[in-house]
């Protein structure tokens, strides 16, 4: 029988990956807009592909790693190194567009925060952190950055923060390539049901990457991004 | 050690060996076995004239005498690679520093080669900082990337206020024009740039050689060459941006060159701009770069350069 703690956590967990958390995620494609455009993914498999290749070596792992390290940061109270990783992923941005949507859903998710009580008592403490995260981070907090702070706010354990990173990611691009491709519903829960051994492989390779293993491959996501900043008609945001 | 024999002959690619490229191969392997290049360069501005003012070589590396084909505020200076290319175990360090107002392009006297390696990485390490109100163009000849090479390189830049750099990297991986492909070996990319203990722009690009990275759309789709210009140090207003953006249609409108898997696309970056490359040609990547390192000239209202001789265009 898990405790109470646990089962809190859980909860925590789910609502922090939950496509209905009000930070704007839907609104993002991260280049699949431009990507289905062009023809380059244009069925249930090539966005599958995308996805999967994307998460075993692309920048979306140098975020969860910034994310996995914020939240260590957080815990041993290093405001320096919050502020370093959040300065480090503004700069690894590969685009404006890519960089605005991660500082547009830091900035959501923050407020987020401050307007909600936590299902518990409110650690004294964690308040303190919140409000100096924000202090810190400013304006262009990442969303990776915030998404450490709300997992230790619901006091969500590292590792699980780490797959709800990843999965809330993926199920928003699942989302958004049925969209655009179009798919029906059901692919798209099949697709997402594939990637989870990707998901599980991805956070394993983040857990033990070194600050100096940090890299991606980047290419393609770096071109579509791009592209998409100037696309004429679009469904998805810059 | 028998190894030291590597410094006397002409560098040729290793034969073949059995190593396998481990994924993601750590910097440990740093055992002083090839060329430990070294290059130790400074430029200082005085009575309207940037001047060499430091110069520390250690083979393979060599720069030639600084010229001036557009007047003297701009030095250019050209780096050699006095032994061909690049193999497994090389370490090469450069420092260049410009001091206050200094203007300086560098570029490189041939195409870099990265040789197939022994299984030991070879390494580039540059550090590059700039003073206020400098300005460097750090524009090196195309490196071409041996299938089975393993190489890193790790470009560091400093810029002081109002100090700006504009640097480019085209990469060719595998030698495509005899029909060879990257599908062994590694090559790794870390590029950043800080201004006064704020980072700016940080790139960090790997790949390993195999279809799947060749191939992927993620990755390099099917196309050899890749390349980026990146400005930095200044803010990019939108009606500069715009005109960059439409360089790509009207340079290849007038050569014709680029072919329909040629990929290249502009964004802001904060206090800069990057453009990137993803195709077939080192002629139609560079072409591009220069026309926008040519545009960029004349918006911060410095004439347009004229291009290095070394360059074969």
């Amino acid at each position: 029988m898990p405790d109470l703690h646990s089962s809190l956590s859980l909860l925590g967990l789910l609502q922090l990956s939950s496509s209905t958390l009000p930070v704007g995620a839907y609104s993002y494609s991260e280049g699949l807009e431009a990507l289905v455009e062009a023809g380059k993914i244009f069925h249930g498999e090539s966005l599958q592909h995308w996805l999967a290749w994307e998460l075993r070596y692309g920048s979306i792992q140098l975020e969860a790693a910034a994310m996995v390290r914020t939240y260590r940061a957080i815990a041993t109270d290093d405001c320096a190194a919050i502020l370093y990783w959040n300065a480090w992923l503004s700069a690894v941005r590969e685009t404006e567009e890519l960089r605005s949507q991660s500082w547009q859903m830091g900035r959501s998710l923050l407020r987020l925060l401050q307007d909600t009580q936590p299902n518990r008592e409110p650690n004294p403490e964690m308040v303190t952190k919140l409000a100096e995260v924000q202090q810190v981070c400013g304006h262009h907090c990442n969303f990776a950055i915030a998404f450490a702070l709300a997992a230790t706010y619901w006091q969500i354990d590292e590792r699980s923060a780490l797959f709800g990173y990843l999965f809330s990611w993926a199920n928003n691009l699942v989302g958004a390539g049925v969209r655009l491709i179009p798919l029906g519903q059901t692919i798209g829960q099949q697709i997402l049901l594939n990637l989870h051994e990707a998901i599980e492989l991805a956070s394993q390779t983040i857990l033990t990457l070194s600050d100096d293993d940090l890299a991606a491959c980047g290419w393609g996501l770096s071109l579509a991004s791009m592209t998409h900043e100037t696309q004429y008609s679009r469904l998805f945001r810059s | 050690m028998l190894k030291g024999v590597v410094f006397f002959r002409k560098r040729k690619a290793h034969p073949p060996t059995a190593s396998v490229t481990p994924l993601r191969i750590s910097s440990e392997l740093n055992s002083p076995i090839g060329w430990q290049g070294k290059l130790d360069l400074a430029f200082a501005y005085a009575q309207e004239k940037t001047s060499l003012v430091h110069c520390q070589v250690q083979a393979p590396l060599k720069v030639q005498r600084p010229f001036y084909p557009e007047g003297n505020r701009v030095c250019h200076s050209v780096i050699l690679h006095t032994a061909g290319g690049i193999v497994g175990g090389d370490r090469l360090a450069l420092n260049v520093t410009l001091q206050p107002q200094a203007q300086v392009l560098i570029t490189t006297a041939a195409a870099g080669k990265i040789y197939r390696s022994n299984g030991l990485q070879a390494r580039q390490t540059t550090f590059l900082e700039v003073s206020a109100g400098a300005c460097l163009e750090w524009l090196p000849q195309e490196t071409i990337v041996f299938n089975q090479a393993i190489y890193r390189q790790d470009l560091r830049i400093e810029l002081a206020p109002g100090a700006t750099w504009l640097g480019w990297e085209i990469t060719r991986l595998g030698r495509s024009a005899r029909g060879e492909r990257f599908l062994q070996g590694q090559w790794r990319s870390h590029t950043e740039v800080w201004q006064q203990g704020h980072p700016l722009w940080i790139d960090r690009q790997w790949l390993q050689g195999g279809e799947p990275w060749m191939d992927s759309p993620n990755g390099l789709a099917g196309c050899p060459v890749i390349a980026s210009l990146a400005w930095l140090g200044a803010p990019i207003s939108p009606e500069l941006l715009e005109k960059i953006r439409l360089l790509w249609d009207t340079t290849n409108e007038t050569s014709g060159f680029a072919d329909g898997n040629d990929e290249a696309a502009v964004t802001r970056l904060q206090s800069g701009l990057l453009c990137r490359y993803r195709g077939n040609s080192t002629q139609v990547a560079r072409r591009w770069l220069i026309a926008v390192w040519q545009l960029i000239r004349l918006s911060s209202s410095r004439q347009t350069a004229c291009l290095p001789g070394v360059w074969s265009l």
